[in-house]
């Protein structure tokens, strides 16, 4: 890939979604993988000078957004006027609708009243609170910095300043977690009034503190039948809270889903600034950013496009990957949609696998549409290996 | 003629041809030292890597010895197991005289007996070379009396060397000079050349090797195959050096290769003699034996679209390697295959393994069977070595079976064990006998169908590597036997079908049932196994669903990733057979004809 030239367009009229990588965390979790560091705020002032210069690459490009989403990292640590200079700047270089929704990850020991209503008045509306835990065992086990009693404070001030969707991330199957631990914890974060919860299971990855541990042998993940049952229990009592499982590790109360996210999920073009970000134009490439800070902003400085890698994707690609995602969300996917979107055939070459998954209760047919059950979205990658595009 | 010496080098595995041959022919400058490969002689990779010789090579050496004159020396390297005994055979049909070789710490074993007895049926003059000399564990006067009481040769005329530091290299080729007579053989006469072997050639087909008897066999002569009758105009004849040299014409006592502008398969013969049309010879060369199949398997490419590609690679197989059969076969589970016909075990794994390699082929075997001769009650013999065709029970009067007479050389420690192996294995009239302070041989006469299954590998266990074993087909024997089938979700999967022995249905059935339910994934529903006779289940075992099968995350950047995960995965699914609704590796068919222990 050339390191100079243009960034491609929004090839599609549909809005897309912008994300801002925030790299910066006040520590390093021992399970995270994400491209975060710590620094202090003049690495920070350079950051946010080369998010606008990136930003301005993308100005002429046809783009135009009704979803921004800041994450990392942790968004929240930065100091409320650099994040409203980076937020107007936004504004200012792009297109960005008057009624787009604002999405914020915040970290609990973040979250005082002042900083809260200051994001409020920023126009963040969706706050992702990196709770993890209502357990303080647990949060220590995480090597997280907020305690169960900030966490629960967090969400209640939030929902207090009225952010319009308060969502909670959890974290199951660590090791030695059964059921009635993990059921105890769910209701627990239900009672604190959250709309939307994300449930990830434990993964340990190589090169993190927790893959290091898991390589002395003194960590490991939980069993696949134990982690199976997790799942299939976390669905049972969200659903009797009134939560939808719209995907596979997302749950919300009805008006409640991540606008943004779910355009990863339904092949809607989004772009992404800050180191390792990655974009999507909507038709044929994909490409995302140098993961090292210093890099990024080294390329930005000297007017280059801070490309690490891009992709162009066949139209067979696409479709698999939007039948992919489909299989992961409870609206599923439309085959004929796909077949009329990509110029692929989808629907015949798949008839023996759809009958079958049908007759094994992991998808339900709609008309041209599939659906994941319950126990599909399980095992939502098997599903995905079956078909043929 | 008289500086002419053709000989083989006969030994047990590992006890060091291949390495001897590469010093014979750096020794007389056959390669240059550059060009050196380690066992030249082996050509083919997996050869190389298995370290064993599988087909057999030959090379003429130059060789000036200490009297003075210049010796052709041709070198026929022939496979050194039991599977291989007919290349063995015409091998030293061809030859003077054999270098039988002993490795110096492992000594006389069964398979080294075996070819020494092949090679004095064929009048050929032995001379005993203990190798690996070098070796701390090396006994010389030990593996000296073995070779004069169990062989009965004469020690003193044992040569000592080690191939592998090239000590003695010398004193081997003066005793092949000295001690092996030189060819007999009129060079006026009609023309017998004895086909040893034919190696194939992509751009002149098949090339001939041959060792002419009497008479000359020149380019542009008109050949008969006194086998097949088949008519030939001789293209070029020439010297196996490294490559081939070309040369006007090859006389009685001579070993060179033929070509002849054959192509087609079925007109070669291997055992054949080829004589000229004009003046042809009387006879052909005797000790022709075609070479039968024991062990019967039915191939199937892992992928149908590649059946094609499998014919086509059997072809070729069948070109340089005589002893192969096949015929088309189909399976309701995989569709369309080849029912092969394979000397033995090893054989049917080293061709399994060379389609693979050398043909890019991804293949699935069904169990190997023997062949079966079923009396119906109406009188009518059948033979079946095929689970797919076996009689209605009700119909069959009796059943026969092969049995082989097996020899096991082993310590004296391990005689109760393998005795104890041999009764399991249904061993009739087993005994042994001592050869000498500490070594028994035994002989058992047993059905070769308990061969097949895993007894190379107990074996090898229970005389932890020490044991040897070789096997002669007996004849047939009345047994009662059964078909086993394998049911995966109720459909049978008629490649792991077997006719086995009554008693041993049940636990090869049990067997079956674990092992596949060991190697078939988790799915995304319940899988039952079940070992069934006539419709009864027997055995059964069970794999219950994959229940979570899912990346927790799936955001922006890590969309390309997973669908290229997912496509990785799904390449690899095509190398599992669906059986119903079920996705079965290539592994768990491999699986299922291991011990357990393994």
């Amino acid at each position: 890939m050339p390191e100079t030239g243009f960034p491609p367009g929004n090839e599609t009229e549909v809005p897309a979604g912008l994300y801002i990588h925030v790299p910066f965390c006040s520590s390093v979790c021992p399970y995270c993988d994400f491209a975060v560091t710590i620094a202090g705020e003049d690495r920070r002032a350079a950051w946010q000078k080369a998010l606008h210069a990136e930003a301005l690459m993308y100005a002429d490009g046809g783009w135009a957004f009704d979803t921004v989403y800041f994450g990392g990292g942790t968004p929240s640590i930065l100091d409320l006027e650099r994040l409203a200079d980076v937020v107007n700047g936004l504004r200012s270089a792009l297109c960005i609708n008057e009624k787009a929704r604002y999405f914020l990850e915040i970290n609990p020991e973040d979250a005082s009243i002042r900083r809260i209503r200051a994001w409020s008045d920023l126009g963040f509306t969706f706050a992702s609170v990196g709770l993890q835990s209502p357990d303080d065992g647990v949060l220590h086990f995480l090597g997280r910095r907020h305690s169960a009693e900030q966490g629960r404070l967090a969400i209640e001030r939030l929902k207090e300043e009225h952010f319009r969707t308060v969502s909670a991330d959890l974290i199951f199957g660590l090791p030695g977690q059964g059921p009635s631990d993990w059921r105890r914890q769910l209701e627990a974060v239900i009672q604190m009034g959250v709309d939307h919860i994300s449930c990830y299971q434990l993964t340990i990855h190589d090169g993190t503190i927790f893959g290091r541990r898991r390589r002395a042998g003194v960590l490991r993940e939980a069993p696949d039948d134990i982690q199976a049952d997790l799942y299939e229990l976390t669905h049972a009592v969200l659903a009797d809270a009134g939560f939808e499982a719209y995907e596979v590790s997302n749950f919300a109360r009805p008006g409640h889903r991540s606008k943004h996210n779910q355009k990863y999920w339904k092949g809607v073009p989004y772009l992404g600034f800050g180191p390792g970000a990655h974009s999507f134009d909507g038709t044929s490439r994909r490409w995302w950013n140098r993961g090292k800070l210093r890099l990024w902003q080294r390329d930005i400085e000297k007017g280059r496009w801070p490309l690490e890698d891009a992709e162009d994707l066949a139209a067979a690609d696409l479709a698999f990957e939007v039948l992919m995602l489909g299989l992961r969300q409870s609206d599923g996917v439309d085959l004929k949609a796909v077949e009329c979107r990509w110029g692929v055939a989808v629907i015949d070459p798949n008839r023996l696998v759809i009958e079958r998954l049908v007759d094994n209760g992991l998808i339900t047919v709609l008309g041209t549409r599939i659906q994941p059950t319950m126990r599909g979205m399980a095992v939502a990658d098997g599903l995905a290996r079956e078909f043929e595009v | 003629m008289k500086r002419i010496r053709t000989f083989c080098i006969i030994a047990h595995i590992d006890h060091g041809k291949s390495t001897l041959a590469d010093r014979l022919i750096q020794h007389c400058g056959g390669v240059e030292d550059r060009d050196f490969r380690d066992q030249i002689l082996d050509s083919m990779d997996l050869e190389r890597e298995r370290g064993i010789t599988i087909k057999s090579n030959t090379i003429s050496l130059d060789y000036e010895a200490k009297d003075g004159e210049t010796y052709q020396l041709n070198l026929i390297d022939t496979p050194g197991h039991v599977d291989f005994s007919h290349e063995v055979r015409r091998s030293l049909m061809s030859c003077e005289g054999a270098l039988l070789l002993v490795d110096a710490s492992q000594g006389v074993e069964a398979q080294t007996m075996a070819n020494m007895y092949l090679a004095i049926e064929h009048d050929l003059e032995i001379v005993p070379v203990i190798n690996k000399i070098d070796l701390p564990s090396a006994d010389i006067e030990r593996v000296k009396e073995e070779i004069e009481e169990d062989l009965g040769l004469d020690s003193d005329e044992v040569v000592l060397c080690s191939a592998k530091v090239g000590t003695g290299i010398q004193d081997v080729l003066e005793a092949i000079v000295n001690q092996l007579p030189p060819p007999e053989g009129d060079p006026d006469g009609p023309l017998q050349a004895l086909i040893f072997d034919a190696q194939y050639d992509a751009y002149r087909g098949a090339v001939l090797l041959v060792r002419v008897m009497n008479g000359e066999i020149r380019a542009g002569q008109r050949v008969r195959f006194m086998h097949t009758g088949v008519e030939h105009q001789v293209e070029e004849v020439g010297l196996l050096k490294l490559e081939r040299v070309k040369s006007e014409s090859l006389s009685a006592g001579a070993v060179g290769y033929v070509i002849a502008g054959i192509k087609s398969v079925s007109e070669i013969n291997i055992g054949d003699t080829i004589t000229g049309v004009e003046m042809p010879a009387e006879e052909a060369v005797p000790g022709y034996r075609e070479s039968k199949p024991v062990v019967f398997s039915s191939v199937y490419p892992m992928a149908s679209d590649e059946y094609l590609e499998l014919t086509k690679a059997l072809e070729k197989l069948k070109l340089n390697d005589a002893a192969l059969i096949y015929e088309k076969d189909s399976s309701q589970a995989l569709g369309f295959g080849y029912r092969c016909g394979f000397l033995g075990l090893l054989h049917l794994e080293i061709v399994q393994q060379r389609l693979e390699r050398e043909y890019d082929l991804s293949l699935l075997l069904s169990a190997p069977s023997v062949r079966y001769r079923v009396t119906m009650t109406d009188g009518e013999k059948r033979w079946v070595d095929n689970p797919s065709i076996y009689p209605d029970p009700g119909s069959i009067d009796t059943v026969e079976e092969p049995f082989i007479k097996a020899s096991v050389m082993m310590p004296d420690r391990y005689i109760g064990t393998v005795m104890e192996l041999c009764r399991d294995r249904r061993g009739e009239n087993t005994s042994f006998n001592y050869l000498s302070v500490g070594r028994v041989e035994l002989t058992s006469e047993m059905p070769l169908a308990e061969v097949l299954f895993d007894f190379y590998d107990r074996l090898k266990s229970t005389t932890q590597g020490y044991g040897s074993f070789d096997y002669e087909m007996l004849d047939y024997r009345e047994t009662d036997a059964v078909k086993v089938e394998i049911l995966v979700n109720s459909e049978p999967v008629d490649p792991l079908a077997q006719l086995v022995h009554r008693d041993k249905a049940r636990p090869r059935a049990l067997h079956y049932c674990d092992r596949l339910k060991e190697t078939i994934p988790k799915q995304q529903f319940k899988i039952a196994i079940q070992g069934t006779i006539g419709g009864n289940v027997i055995a059964r075992s069970t794999i219950n669903a994959y229940r979570k099968d899912v990346t927790a995350k799936c955001y922006g950047g890590d969309i390309s990733r997973k669908r290229k995960l997912l496509e990785k995965q799904k390449k690899g699914k095509k190398r599992m057979k669906m059986v119903g609704n079920v996705e079965i590796p290539q592994a768990a068919f491999i699986a299922v004809l291991k011990t357990d222990s393994d």
